[in-house]
């Protein structure tokens, strides 16, 4: 056997994942996307090139590529070509700089509302498969875990929303914890099932024997192998809490300004879609784009990464 | 043994609906806000007509004995909303029966839609019709359900100019009776499309992965290689097995009735059991609140239950855990 | 294979079965037209569902907009702003005056001491003998209740009958009297309390037995041939009845303080009663103009202990079973123009028209309220023409005006917006700073361009149409340059990063609003970038509004705040909002304003009778707030209702043949549906 024909787990996941077509160009776009929204945060606050915050009542509502009139405006400064790339809002701020602004604050949302999701659902999925036999008075810490998720899934998810937008002050730290706490049950009860396999896997016995350490069995064998799937639900996550906070924003929960986010750009553009039509499908085809993307992509490592059905083909 | 397991399911449950009513009252009486029938900021209401209804409404007692009050007049269909002093109970029925239609054939498209696309897609897997199905649910799936919903309505009355707005045609009373059915049975075309729009993706992306796990078992081996034809194989011996893991969704599913069409009811003007807790919420109505929440706990802990027992009674295997 | 095939086939079925509907639904077109007597319905489309259908307890929009064509009130301010009897055929106005006789007088010989110092002739003098009152009252005001039981003992006193209101008509007597006069026999010599006597109860137990009182009087005569709509005849204990349902603290009535001047209400024949004041209140007639008159047969004691008797109500549930929580608020029964028909829950309401009305029956056969929550959705089925009225968003309203086959109707608002202060903390002390703030928000742009035109700006503490607005003082231009002078005089200086500062710290708060108002949340946002050009770094915040109102209104942790007032067009009151002493957590002066002469002016304000000079006492206090500026006061907003054009008034000759369709017109209140009851549909737009 040569040293060429055996291929690192990652090489052989990217093999599989670059064969489908839309998971490669899926990837391609959240690669563009994370460019644009790093740029979205420098361009627009940091080093002031777009100009989103500036309110030029007189020139609202105009359409996509506008001239910006410099009469009344000594300052075309924050336009390219000093123009409306995507038109101006119901205030005259330009679509394009908000848009550019807005990704940084989505995409921020969907991973920071995610990671919450995991930290939650890894360790009380992992406490409840590992330490499940153990007890706490007379339960067993597994019942304990495993109702207490039946109990966040027994509420519907809008009156968790009033719970957290009511009990902490808002902010746009609370939107991704609202959306981080109500989403971890799945990842809980998965990571549970794999711990539960894992730990009468040969190679988790094979460590006890010899000795290891609690803490090294469960972070060096267990959490890695338990790691792909939770992988994918993460990438998928991603895209649901981008859509979660823009339902949020249409119900009046969503982030506030100053902040601007894909969600509230399109939920305020609503009112005004026989208007300003593009101020309601901009947002929409961006959403549409970029949660596609992470669907795609998370698709794509789903087969890629399940060992079950690669071998099929 | 299967009472036993029964029996200690159920207590669990019943705990846990206790459990459910003390952190759910709690949390709503600990937000800030008052009902919105307590205006402190309106100039025009005096503070003693604001002391009188707080205290009508129980606001002024602390918050166990609230508690008690709530699950008291819940038992004795006592509670009124404190929206327009209707009994809530009445109140949450007939919006249930309002959303009952929507749900009902929301669910079947998903699930008429689901088996065929993921069954079909599993069969021919990496075929073009695979990659174009996965493409399509994941693009259904991947537009905010509002921007949606609007673009179907101004497409549906712009060409073909009927109207698609609430549960049926204003003013269609006079109407005979099969036209009356028909015109209900239309306004829940888009609704229930929308709606179902998430779930024919997830679902139809589900049952695929169920299928590719069944199809490489033995037994489905076995049976190919005894002969059979393809179809019998695939339809017969996989897809029944394939349908174990389903009997759960069946039990899940009930309290998506109550959370799940917020945003389609309000924007149809749909008079259902989403819309009612959304505008409880605004208005801080207790009482709706409160029950509209612990009703959907107990349909959730009713599924759960539901589910593990159709699980025991399938694969005794799970009885002796 | 069946079972294939059958997953095939189920789909399809499903899908040809949905999709067939398709084909029995009319269309927009059909229902439009008039074959189905769609123009004889006139239907209207609203956001949220009404609440209580009943007069009484109607707060909101819808319900007051259902409740003001099923009941009838009493009196009506036609499109002169006059009073106009309706259900009454004839009110008067008179004035009941009593004095006390005091120690060391006989009735005879006060009265010879008094009469001529008396300043309006007496219709009729009596001499009222000694009693007695008991009445629980509530020392603490608001809060839980701890009611005391009080006794007052009245001595003779003496009542003029006088034909009209005269709130001096003792004032000479008094002086010659002396101040002394009557002390030993009133006040809290005259009272014995059961428990603690505090202060509260002091203050209160004098008001009970006044030295002198001057109770206003109203009588109506009702008209005879009115009956509601289960065809029971209107009278007068219809009216008392409505009067004390609405003091009825089960029922929590909204309108409960409207009515507390009122003292008793007396039916003296069948149909004629008689209303007494506790005091002069000269806005409290107008009541009388918008309350609807509930039936008592319908809501008595026997009524509702039947209807609990049927709903089986028991217990201690029995005890708050009023008006508020009977079945009668969802289908009511008035003497109105229309007849409720049906209501279906977040749907529709729907009337019929009453062919019996008093004043003629309505031109419209039926009248609906669809329940449509979306904004696009309503302007969707508004266009389509299914829905021929609702209240337009600003920027709807824009396209409506060109529109022809729309007419939009606008009215002011009774509320306004404004920038609030919060003026315990720097830099807001300083009214420089105030005014440079106020001076650097081009307001009449955010008027142009964010309410599209549909308001009107400004300067001080009431809504623009009203008589205490002064129009004398003129709204401050916008500056930002005199506002930059402003600032640099107040201590302000720019730093190297071009923002304001002074003694080293940097000019930066926060301004907040509460989520859900679109026009505030864009004031937010102009006021912050019109501020970020002067060089102010101005933080802005939406919050929820319960948050909004617990966390930082209630508690003063604010720097300023984008709010408005809604206020009553009858009551020059401003006690609550800018008197020194409502500044304290959940008062409504949460800015923290005071200013002596305002207080005073506030208190006398609220002592005063006569119209002319509450109007001046009013202004006063207009031109005084203004000056301060603790509020940047921006506008009164104005509601638009678009109606299809095709609906025109009808106007008949004596006969009750049509002569003639004109224009429909508001009054000059802003309200349309004064005339709805003649309004109509015709089948194209007529050429008027």
């Amino acid at each position: 056997m040569t040293r060429k024909n055996i291929k690192s787990p990652v090489r052989e996941t990217w093999s599989h994942f670059s064969r489908s077509w839309f998971s490669v160009s899926g990837l391609i776009i959240l690669a563009f996307l994370v460019v644009v929204a790093v740029s979205g945060k420098v361009l627009t606050e940091w080093f002031v090139v777009f100009d989103a915050e500036t309110v030029r009542l007189p020139q609202k509502l105009l359409p996509p590529m506008s001239l910006a009139n410099t009469n009344s405006f000594d300052e075309t400064k924050g336009l390219l070509f000093g123009r409306y790339l995507l038109g101006t809002d119901e205030l005259g701020r330009d679509v394009f700089a908000r848009m550019l602004q807005g990704s940084f604050v989505s995409l921020s949302i969907g991973l920071f509302a995610v990671g919450i999701s995991l930290v939650v659902g890894i360790s009380l999925g992992g406490l409840a498969g590992f330490y499940g036999d153990k007890k706490i008075g007379i339960i067993r810490v597994d019942t304990l875990i495993m109702r207490f998720t039946d109990v966040m899934l027994a509420f519907p998810t809008f009156f968790l929303i009033l719970t957290v937008v009511a009990l902490l002050p808002p902010s746009i730290y609370n939107i991704m914890a609202v959306i981080g706490l109500t989403s971890w049950m799945g990842t809980a009860r998965f990571v549970r099932a794999e711990f539960l396999s894992l730990r009468d896997a040969d190679f988790v016995v094979a460590a006890k024997a010899l000795g290891a350490s609690e803490m090294r069995i469960i972070f060096r064998h267990m959490v890695p192998n338990a790691v792909a799937p939770v992988f994918v639900s993460a990438t998928l996550g991603v895209a649901s809490a981008i859509l979660a906070e823009s339902a949020l924003s249409f119900l009046g929960f969503g982030v506030r300004p100053p902040y601007a986010t894909w969600g509230n750009i399109l939920s305020d553009g609503r009112s005004y879609i026989f208007d300003a039509p593009w101020l309601f499908f901009v947002p929409g085809f961006a959403i549409l784009v970029v949660v596609l993307a992470f669907n795609l992509v998370g698709e794509g490592l789903r087969e890629a990464l399940n060992p079950q059905l690669r071998r099929t083909k | 043994m299967m009472f036993k397991y029964f029996t200690r399911a159920l207590t669990q449950r019943i705990f846990l609906a206790f459990l459910i009513s003390i952190i759910a009252h709690a949390v709503v009486h600990l937000a800030p806000g008052e009902p919105s029938e307590v205006d402190p900021s309106n100039p025009l209401m005096k503070p003693e007509d604001i002391a009188q209804i707080r205290m009508a409404f129980h606001l002024d007692q602390p918050l166990y004995l609230q508690y008690a009050y709530w699950i008291r007049d819940l038992v004795n269909g006592d509670l009124k909303s404190f929206k327009d002093s209707q009994p809530v109970l009445p109140k949450i029925w007939e919006r249930f029966l309002n959303s009952l239609p929507l749900f009902f054939v929301g669910t079947l498209i998903v699930w008429c839609l689901s088996f065929p696309t993921g069954i079909y897609a599993a069969v021919n897997r990496g075929s073009k019709y695979d990659r174009l199905s996965t493409f399509g649910s994941y693009a259904l799936i991947s537009l905010p359900s509002f921007f949606l919903a609007y673009v179907a309505i101004l497409w549906v009355v712009n060409n073909f100019g009927v109207p698609v707005l609430g549960m049926r045609t204003f003013g269609l009373e006079d109407a005979s009776g099969i036209s009356r059915f028909m015109d209900r049975v239309w306004h829940l075309v888009l609704p229930s499309f929308l709606s179902a729009m998430g779930g024919v993706a997830v679902l139809s992306r589900y049952v695929r992965s169920q299928m590719l796990e069944v199809i490489d078992q033995d037994y489905v081996r076995t049976a190919r290689s005894k002969g059979l034809d393809e179809d019998t194989v695939i339809y017969k011996h996989a897809l029944r097995n394939a349908l174990l893991p389903f009997i759960t969704m069946f039990g899940l599913m009930l309290p998506a009735m109550v959370g799940g069409s917020v945003i389609v009811e309000q924007i149809f003007a749909w008079p259902g059991l989403g819309r009612l807790g959304y505008e409880a919420i605004l208005n801080r109505d207790y009482p709706v609140i409160l029950t509209l929440n612990f009703i959907a706990a107990l349909l959730t802990l009713l599924g759960t239950f539901i589910s593990d027992v159709l699980y025991a009674v399938a694969d005794p295997r799970i009885r002796l855990q | 294979m069946i079972l294939k095939n059958a997953l095939l086939f189920i789909p399809f079925l499903v899908f040809l079965g949905l999709l067939q509907s398709y084909l029995w639904v009319p269309t927009y077109g059909d229902q439009t037209t008039a074959g189905d007597g769609r123009l004889e319905k006139f239907i209207s489309a609203i956001s949220g569902d009404a609440r209580l259908l009943n007069p009484i307890v109607a707060a909101d929009s819808a319900s007051g907009f259902v409740v003001s064509h099923v009941f009838d009130s009493l009196l009506e301010i036609d499109e002169n702003l006059r009073l106009k009897p309706h259900l009454a055929k004839e009110y008067k106005v008179s004035c009941l005056a009593t004095i006390v006789v005091g120690e060391g007088f006989s009735p005879e010989s006060l009265l010879q001491k008094i009469s001529p110092h008396l300043t309006s002739e007496a219709s009729e003098i009596r001499v009222l003998e000694p009693s007695t009152l008991i009445r629980l009252i509530d020392p603490d005001g608001p809060g839980p209740l701890k009611e005391q039981e009080v006794k007052v003992t009245r001595p003779n006193r003496i009542e003029f009958s006088l034909d009209d209101v005269d709130p001096s008509f003792f004032e000479k007597s008094l002086k010659v009297l002396g101040a002394e006069y009557g002390q030993e026999v009133t006040g809290i010599s005259a009272v014995s309390v059961s428990g603690k006597i505090s202060e509260g109860l002091i203050s209160i137990a004098t008001a009970l037995a006044p030295i002198t009182e001057i109770r206003p009087v109203i009588d109506f005569d009702l008209r005879k041939d009115v009956t509601f709509h289960d065809g029971e005849a209107f009278d007068a204990s219809d009216v008392k009845f409505t009067y004390e349902a609405i003091m009825d603290v089960r029922n929590l009535s909204p309108r409960r303080s409207d009515f507390e001047p009122i003292e008793s209400i007396h039916i003296r024949d069948s149909h004629s009663v008689r209303v007494i004041y506790k005091r002069p209140f000269a806005p409290a007639i107008f009541v009388w103009s918008y309350m609807g008159i509930l039936p008592e047969h319908l809501l008595n004691s026997v009524a509702l202990d039947k209807e609990m008797d049927a709903r089986g109500i028991s217990g201690t549930a029995r005890d708050g079973f009023g008006v508020r929580a009977s079945k009668f608020n969802r289908s009511p029964i008035g003497t109105g123009a229309f007849k409720f028909t049906d209501w279906k829950t977040d749907e529709s309401i729907s009337l019929a028209r009453n062919q019996d009305y008093f004043d003629g029956p309505p031109e419209y056969k039926e009248l609906h309220v669809r329940i449509i929550p979306d904004s696009v959705a309503r302007e969707v089925e508004f266009k389509a023409g299914a829905v021929d009225t609702y209240l337009a968003d600003p920027h709807q309203v824009a396209r409506y005006l060109k529109d022809p086959a729309y007419q939009p109707f606008t009215s002011l608002g009774l509320g306004y917006t404004y920038i609030g202060y919060n003026l315990r903390r720097e830099p807001f002390q300083d009214v420089r700073v105030r005014r440079a703030l106020g001076m650097a928000i081009n307001i009449d742009e955010i008027i142009d361009y964010v309410l599209y035109g549909e308001g009107q700006r400004i300067t001080g503490p009431y809504p623009i149409q009203t008589d205490w607005y002064n129009h004398d003082v003129l709204p401050e231009a916008y500056d930002p340059e005199k506002a930059l002078d402003l600032l640099k005089e107040a201590g302000f200086h720019k730093n190297s990063e071009g923002f304001l500062e002074k003694n080293g710290q940097e000019l930066r708060f926060n301004l907040i609003s509460n989520n859900g108002n679109p026009q505030r949340k864009a004031i937010l946002t102009i006021a912050q970038n019109s501020w970020r050009k002067l060089g102010i770094r101005c933080d802005t915040r939406l919050l929820e509004w319960a948050v909004f109102l617990k966390d930082y209104v209630n508690t003063g942790d604010f720097d300023a705040v984008v709010l408005g007032w809604g206020l009553s067009e009858l009551d020059p009151d401003l006690y609550q909002i800018w008197h020194s002493s409502q500044t304290g957590p959940q008062q409504l002066n949460f800015v923290g304003y005071k200013n002596n002469e305002v207080d005073n002016l506030i208190e006398n304000l609220r002592e005063e009778y006569s119209r002319t000079r509450q109007v001046k006492m009013a202004r006063n206090l207009h031109s005084l707030i203004a000056k301060d500026q603790p509020y940047t006061f921006l506008y009164v907003g104005r509601r638009t209702q678009v109606v299809d054009r095709k609906i025109v008034m009808v106007k008949r000759n004596e006969s009750g043949s049509v002569v003639d369709y004109e224009k429909l017109r508001p009054t000059p209140t802003g309200n349309l549906n004064y005339f709805f009851n003649r309004w109509r549909k015709l089948e194209a737009i007529p050429d008027l």
